[in-house]
């Protein structure tokens, strides 16, 4: 049998390769970033058990590392494709990293590096040098340059100072022809761009942030070095508000629910309980979508101090210039009151946008790939549909077993 | 005691007049966040979608609510189920003529399209008996003078008592609606006396205070501005004239500051109307949806006014139409003065109400 082609290198596409290894077949995993891991590397813990998520993903590297049939290409997108299940041909296109598989990630290269970049593993929250490590466990564990920041030869220290040959500034892209007998389309999502939002201006206080942006100023990677600072004056938040459906279930915006943020508020929820037990949360709903084992996590909080679950949508989020005090107004509706409240930070729980970009593929108006496409394709995880790490595990798993039949 | 019974032939017709798929309101609020106008303490329309969405019609109709929206679209537009709110208060109060009209079936004709022709007959045949029975049914030789054919006296006459009968009975409607306003929004009643409470919404009457605070369409207040003063004004004159018909030597001279006063409140009514037309036709279709009981009224009051200017115009040419004229004039007369309180117009009565209602139970 031809090697099986994973496009995506997140959980879901992660999972699938090394289930189809792990059986015997030949993988070529390939992620469009410099390193493996997706959105859930980027995050700061998970619902409901509160763990960090490097954990989960470490283990699985390790498995990819330890298997001689996984083909890992980074920087590497689809370009082309054509065939049935059996025999197709793809056309993948790699652009370069500048940096080669020598590198030993010492480090010697980024003391030297005089031009930075915004960190954009980190939401941009923080600067690299335009030579640099995407972030401590990345896999494969190598550097990379950024070429939208990089000098180029004019300047070549990094160059000069690798003692390993590693770096290549002269590095051209590449593209490859190759044969597989099937298709696992895991190309994951991008959190909703909150600025198209009116009315939550977004854009006008850096104590508005969206969601997966708050994962980072909870982690030791944000502004506050692991303890939760508001981003504008880097001290503690005495009050935070939580727009549910920043944008979701909104046919101005994005008409579905994506599934997944009603449980990441309360799980930042009680994140901040943890940080901050004496700050003030408001979770603003539109209806509280916590379904399965996670509906024990909302009586969890429920019942913890300082936190209050109002149904009523936020749909002004006004800033005073001055003070920098933001806003929020909303209905009460079980007290019938409209109310506008002032709070120290606004988290909008922004929605899944997939990134679905396999050519030949059906999607839907929404750009989710559909489940059934041409024999031999199969799209996985938040490709297909708003989902949940651990629902994408098991989408996974369940490509795999698809993508390795006749 | 709160009757959860679904009045669903009442939840159809909404659905039906506003276009509104009331099903889809997901009750986020966002309504009630983006409208100016709304009270902070229980805000439309947010409850008005529940009360219409379970076909709660009582709680809907006798609701001062419901007319303390001057349907700018601002919830319509920011509302991300596309249930359109604005429309489905605009139809409630399409509700609320025929329901309070009195006798019912007034309701009824000029709610329905498929009545028009009946609607359009009664005023044709009454007027017509009218002068049939001054013996001046015959339309005369010579130059224009109305009133060889036109009994001024009859007509003054017959249209003031009629009107007044048309209103006295539909004060019985009124009547009906500050009571079912008390039985079904009891919290928000009176609690001072009604002059006072009238007296505490006459900026909001007169300068449309409340009706400045729209985002959407700001237009429709300077047209509403137009229409409401031209037509005060014309009312005067129209009060004066009947006067002057008795006294006075009729027609009026065109520099009586009467006749001047009537000429400048036309062309009030003829732009103000004019932008509105052109708001519903052109400039942005689809922001608030237009239905029969618009147009009707919008339509009678704008032929009103052009025949009007038309028959004034036709005295000066000698036009031999001029009289055939003059009767499409009284016609659109007896549609906008005394089927009011049956059209969209006996909204100038139930919003007054309401205000007065609103304002009396300190809800600002």
């Amino acid at each position: 049998m031809k090697p099986i082609l994973v496009i995506g290198g997140g959980i879901t596409g992660v999972t699938a390769a090394v289930e189809l290894a792990e059986t015997g077949k030949e993988v070529i995993l390939i992620e469009k970033k410099s390193y493996l891991g997706g959105k859930v590397i980027q995050m700061h813990n998970y619902f409901p058990k509160l763990c960090p998520p490097a954990c989960g993903m470490e283990i699985n590297f390790r498995r990819i590392k330890n298997n001689s049939r996984i083909t890992v290409m980074t920087h590497t997108e689809l370009a082309a494709v054509s065939g049935k299940k059996g025999a197709f041909t793809v056309n993948l296109k790699t652009v370069s990293r500048y940096v080669n598989d020598l590198c030993t990630a010492c480090g010697e290269c980024v003391a030297i590096c005089p031009v930075e970049r915004p960190d954009s593993f980190n939401y941009n929250y923080g600067l690299t040098r335009a030579i640099y490590l995407p972030h401590p466990l990345a896999y494969p564990q190598r550097y990379e340059i950024d070429d939208n920041f990089c000098e180029g030869e004019s300047c070549g220290k990094c160059v000069e100072i690798c003692k390993y040959d590693a770096i290549d500034l002269n590095a051209k892209p590449l593209e490859k022809e190759i044969e597989v007998h099937s298709i696992i389309g895991a190309t994951g999502w991008e959190n909703y761009d909150a600025s198209k939002i009116s009315g939550l201006n977004y854009n006008k206080s850096l104590d508005i942030v969206t969601n997966v942006e708050f994962e980072i100023l909870l982690s030791d990677k944000g502004p506050g070095e692991g303890k939760l600072v508001r981003p504008s004056d880097g001290k503690p938040p005495k009050s935070i508000a939580f727009v549910q459906c920043a944008g979701s279930r909104d046919e101005n915006y994005l008409p579905y629910c994506s599934a997944v943020c009603c449980s990441a508020s309360l799980k930042h929820a009680l994140n901040i309980a943890d940080m901050l037990p004496d700050t003030k949360v408001s979770i603003h709903y539109v209806d509280l979508r916590v379904t399965g084992r996670n509906e024990d996590f909302l009586r969890r909080v429920e019942e913890t101090k300082n936190i209050e679950l109002v149904k009523g949508k936020i749909a002004r989020v006004d800033v005073d210039p001055e003070s920098n005090v933001l806003y929020v107004e909303a209905e009460n509706i079980a007290e019938g009151l409209k109310k506008k409240e002032a709070v120290d930070m606004v988290v909008l729980a922004t929605g899944i946008v997939p990134t679905a970009n396999i050519p030949g593929t059906i999607k839907n108006d929404d750009n989710f790939m559909l489940t059934n496409q041409q024999n031999g394709i199969y799209p996985a995880g938040c490709a297909k549909k708003p989902m949940d790490v651990s629902t994408s595990v098991k989408d996974g798993t369940a490509a795999a077993l698809k993508a390795m039949g006749k | 005691m709160l009757d959860l019974r679904p009045d669903i032939e009442f939840k159809k017709e909404l659905e039906r007049i506003s276009g509104a798929p009331l099903n889809t309101c997901m009750q986020c609020g966002t309504c009630s966040v983006v409208c100016n106008l709304s009270p902070d303490v229980k805000p439309f329309p947010r409850k008005e979608m529940v009360y219409a969405g379970w076909g709660m019609s009582d709680k809907l109709i006798g609701n001062p609510d419901v007319w303390l929206c001057h349907q700018c679209g601002d919830c319509s537009t920011h509302c991300p189920r596309g249930v359109n709110p604005a429309d489905v208060l605009s139809a409630t109060r399409q509700l609320t003529y025929r329901k309070y009209a009195m006798p019912l079936f007034m309701g009824k004709l000029l709610g329905k399209p498929g009545l028009l022709p009946i609607a359009i007959l009664i005023p044709v045949l009454i007027i017509a008996g009218i002068i049939f029975a001054a013996g001046t049914l015959k339309i005369p030789e010579g130059p224009v003078n109305y009133s060889l054919f036109f009994p001024h006296a009859w007509l003054n006459a017959s249209f003031s008592v009629i009107t007044l009968l048309s209103y006295l009975l539909a004060c019985f409607g009124f009547g009906r609606f500050w009571k079912d306003m008390n039985i079904h929004h009891s919290g928000t009643g009176p609690k001072m006396g009604l002059f006072r409470s009238f007296w505490g919404v006459k900026n909001d009457i007169f300068a449309h205070s409340r009706f400045k605070k729209c985002e959407e369409n700001s237009s429709r207040k300077v047209s509403h501005f137009l229409v409401f003063y031209g037509f005060i004004l014309l009312l005067l004159v129209t009060i004066f004239a009947i006067y002057a018909a008795i006294t006075e030597k009729y027609p009026l001279a065109l520099t009586n500051p009467f006749k001047i006063m009537g000429n400048l409140s036309s062309l009030m009514l003829f732009t103000g109307l004019g932008i509105m037309i052109y708001n519903r036709i052109v400039a942005k279709p689809g922001s608030e949806r237009s239905t029969y009981t618009d147009w009707l009224l919008l339509g009678s009051m704008f032929l009103l006014t052009a025949s009007g200017v038309i028959v004034e115009m036709a005295r000066f040419l000698d036009w031999s139409l001029a009289y055939y004229l003059y009767f499409f004039h009284l016609v659109c007369v007896w549609f906008v003065i005394i089927y009011l309180p049956y059209t969209k117009f006996g909204h100038i009565i139930y919003r007054t109400i309401a205000m007065t209602y609103a304002f009396s139970g300190r809800r600002k």
